[in-house]
Formats: structure tokens, sequence, C-alpha cells
């Protein structure tokens, strides 16, 4: 029997007396409890549906956690991706440079090979021709094959003493006195001691122009602007010297062919030497020009070129000034 | 008397080998140019027996380039690649238009080879 079939039993029997007025408290404290174990229930069943949604609400956050983890180390993994790219596109520019070094000395040596080369042949040749024909050879073809000789050894020594000035100026290792210089008397003294034709050179220089320069340096920039004056341009042609802001400026015009646009670019560069017809069958070890630049900068200048309008080139060098 | 044509652009070469040439009477140097263009005109004109042949020269035609033309014009012609570059041997292994090549630090087998080239050897 049911607590409630019990207390509809003791309303319909009251007169059963005091036994059946305990059972009918009874029954309905009972009922009463039923009714609290239920309302127990229900509570502790919105306490565990509450915490299931707090569960959820947690793995959802730790999803979106993940989820901003994830976006985060996608982005750091796009920059190390960018970064390795950058990378690649460095080593490749680098890989690209010493390949074309290593042309550029591959080209200079088989150049420089091949100067050196030439004069050696004649030496070579003419001195195996003494040496196996001196009793049938006059004293007429002696000197000659001698002088031949002497002036390939020159040509040698020329080309051996440039390629180590070169050698020097590459390796920072040039060594430079710079001195108090008057101009006007080095661009004489170099006229003097050349060998080119001074009637067709006109000379313009203040007399108090003054540079701070090595003077064999600047001996050897001007006995270089001069020869190839004569050999690639035309008479006549003109030294000027003159101020341009806190440095002296020399420039040498000539009135030849002057140097073609393309090849500008490349005239200070080692071995540079333009195929013209004003360049073809000259003779020349083309380092010149590179070894010029060389000397002007270790000495606080500029070689520069310009052509001559309306024909011819200038070349010029910048070289600083000394007042003292 | 064997004739000889000297193409070289280095003019102290050019005299050093028309000098080895002149030490045996029985070649004679006709001709001496410094661009294979100048080589072409006097070879048709000299038709030599022999052709000292420098490879860089001062016109635009290499002597290589220029082997096939002197030898149209001067057919008889041994043609001697005369070179400071050992690498040219490599550029000339296929081409028996080139008689024979020789650098130039071996000038003192100029005259040997240009006799042997010229069946004097069998002479002497």
């Amino acid at each position: 029997m049911t607590s409630v079939e019990a207390a509809v039993r003791q309303d319909g029997d009251a007169t059963d007396g005091n036994d059946r007025t305990d059972e009918a408290d009874q029954a309905a404290a009972d009922y009463a409890k039923a009714i609290l174990n239920i309302l127990e229930d229900v509570g502790e069943e919105q306490n565990r549906q509450k915490d299931s949604q707090r569960a959820m609400l947690n793995i959802l956050e730790d999803l979106d956690a993940q989820k901003t983890a994830l976006e985060s180390t996608q982005r750091a993994l796009l920059n190390m991706l960018d970064d390795l790219d950058l990378e690649r596109k460095k080593v490749d520019k680098s890989n690209s440079d010493l390949r074309e070094v290593n042309e550029v000395m591959r080209s200079f040596i088989a150049t420089a090979a091949h100067d050196l080369r030439s004069p050696l042949a004649s030496m070579v040749g003419f001195s195996t021709l003494l040496a196996t024909n001196w009793a049938t050879l006059n004293d007429e073809m002696r000197l000659k094959f001698v002088t031949t000789i002497d002036r390939q050894t020159h040509k040698l020594t020329g080309l051996v003493n440039d390629l180590l000035t070169l050698s020097s100026i590459e390796g920072g290792v040039l060594n430079t006195r710079p001195e108090h210089v008057d101009l006007a008397e080095a661009i004489s003294q170099c006229l003097a001691s050349s060998n080119v034709d001074t009637a067709d050179v006109s000379v313009s220089c203040s007399p108090d122009l003054f540079a701070r320069v090595d003077p064999t340096h600047l001996g050897r920039i001007l006995e270089n602007y001069l020869q190839n004056a004569f050999k690639y341009g035309k008479p006549p042609i003109q030294v000027e010297a003159t101020q341009a802001g806190d440095m002296v400026q020399i420039r040498v015009v000539d009135h030849g062919a002057g140097v073609p646009a393309e090849f500008e670019t490349k005239l200070f560069g080692k071995f540079a030497r333009a195929d013209l017809p004003s360049t073809r069958g000259q003779k020349g070890t083309g380092l010149g020009l590179s070894i010029v630049r060389g000397l002007a900068e270790a000495n606080g200048g500029q070689a520069q070129y310009m052509p001559n309008v309306p024909n011819g080139s200038c070349f010029v060098v910048l070289l600083p000034t000394d007042e003292g | 008397m064997k004739t000889v044509v000297i193409v070289e652009d280095d003019l102290d070469i050019q005299s050093l080998i028309a000098t080895i040439f002149s030490m045996d009477p029985r070649f004679s140097v006709v001709g001496l140019t410094d661009s294979a263009e100048d080589a072409i005109v006097v070879a048709q004109a000299k038709g030599p027996e022999v052709i000292v042949l420098d490879d860089r020269l001062a016109g635009t035609l290499t002597g290589i380039e220029a082997v096939p033309l002197l030898k149209k014009v001067a057919p008889k012609a041994k043609i001697i690649l005369f070179t400071a570059h050992p690498d040219v041997r490599a550029r000339v292994v296929n081409r028996p238009d080139i008689d024979a090549l020789l650098l130039k630090t071996e000038t003192g087998e100029l005259l040997p080879l240009a006799q042997q080239l010229t069946n004097m050897l069998s002479l002497l």
C-alpha cells in the first residue's frame, strides 16, 4: 500500500481512534518527504545540467583558444616561409654574383695570360734565334734581335707592374704618400718625360693650383690619360687644370671618335677596351684606366669620363686641393 | 722555292716568323699582313705554299674563321695556326683544313714543321 492509499484509508476510517490518526500523520509526513526528495532530485538534476553547460562553455572557450593559437602558428609559419623565400632569393643572388665574379676572374686571368705570353713568345723566339744562329748572324741582325728582346722585356715588366699595382689597389695595400704638388709643374714634368708629340698638346693651368696627392700616382694618371688620348683619340689634345670647389680638376680632352655610350660604364673596368676601328690593333693591357681610378681614389679623388661635345673624349681626375 | 704568307698582328712576332723562314733559303716570305681580310687578298694574289696564321687579328675575322676562305683562294697552302692560346687546340680538333697548330712559345718548331708540311724533310 502506498502512503497515499494509507492516508485515504485513514480519512475513511476516522473512527478507528488515535492509531489511525498517527498513521495518517505518518503518511502525510512520508508524502511530504517524498515530495522533498523529488524536489531535491530535480535540484540536483538542474545543478548537473548547469555543470554540463559550464563544461561545454569551457570546452568551447578552449577550442576558441586553440583555434587562435593555431591561427597564430599558421601566421608564424607563413612568415617563416616568407623569410625562407627571402633568404633563398638572397642566396640565389649571391650565387649569381659569385658566378659573375668567377667569370670576370676567368676572363681576367685568360687576358692576363695572353698579354704575358705575347712578349714572352717574342723574347723566347729571338733569344733562341740568337743562341742557335749566333755565328751566322751579322751585327745588324744581332742588334735587331737584342733590341726586340729589350723592348718586349720592358713591355712585360710594364704589364707585371700594372698587375701588381692593380693587385695592391684591390687588396687595399697600395702605398700612398700624398704631398703638396704644384699642378702646373707636375703637368709640365709629365709632358717632358712622355713620348707623346707635345706639339699637339696645349696646357692651361693657373700657377697657384696645388693638390694633395702622391706625385708618382699623379704622374701615372696623367701619363695614362695622355697616352690614351693619342692612342684612341685625335689631336689637338688639351690638358686643363682648374679649381672645382674644394677639389682640383684636371681634364685631358681629345678630338677623336669618343667612347660609345654603351661602353662608358665599362671604361674604368679591368681589361676594358671597346671593339672599335680606333681600338683594333692597338696594343696595351687594358688595365690603365682601372689603375687610374684606383690611384685617384687612393688619393681621396675620383676619375671620370665625359664626352667632349661635339666630338672626342674628356677624361677627368679630381684631387683634393692643398692650400698649404 | 716555297712561298710563305705571315698573318700576325704583333709586329715583333711577325718579324720573328719572317726571320725564322729566312734561315732556310728554300722559303721565301711573299706577304706580311695583320688581318685575315688582308691575308685573303694576299693569298689569292700570291698562292703561297705555307700560311702562318694567328687567331686573334687586327680585323673582324679571326684566324680560325678565315681558314676556309684562305683554303678557297689558295687551295695548295698548308695552314699553320700559330697562337698564344693552348686552349685553341680543343677548338680545332675536327678541322682537317688546319694543317698544324703551333704555340707561339714553340717558335723553334716552326721551321721544321713548315719543312715537313711542304715535304722538304724528305729532300734533305
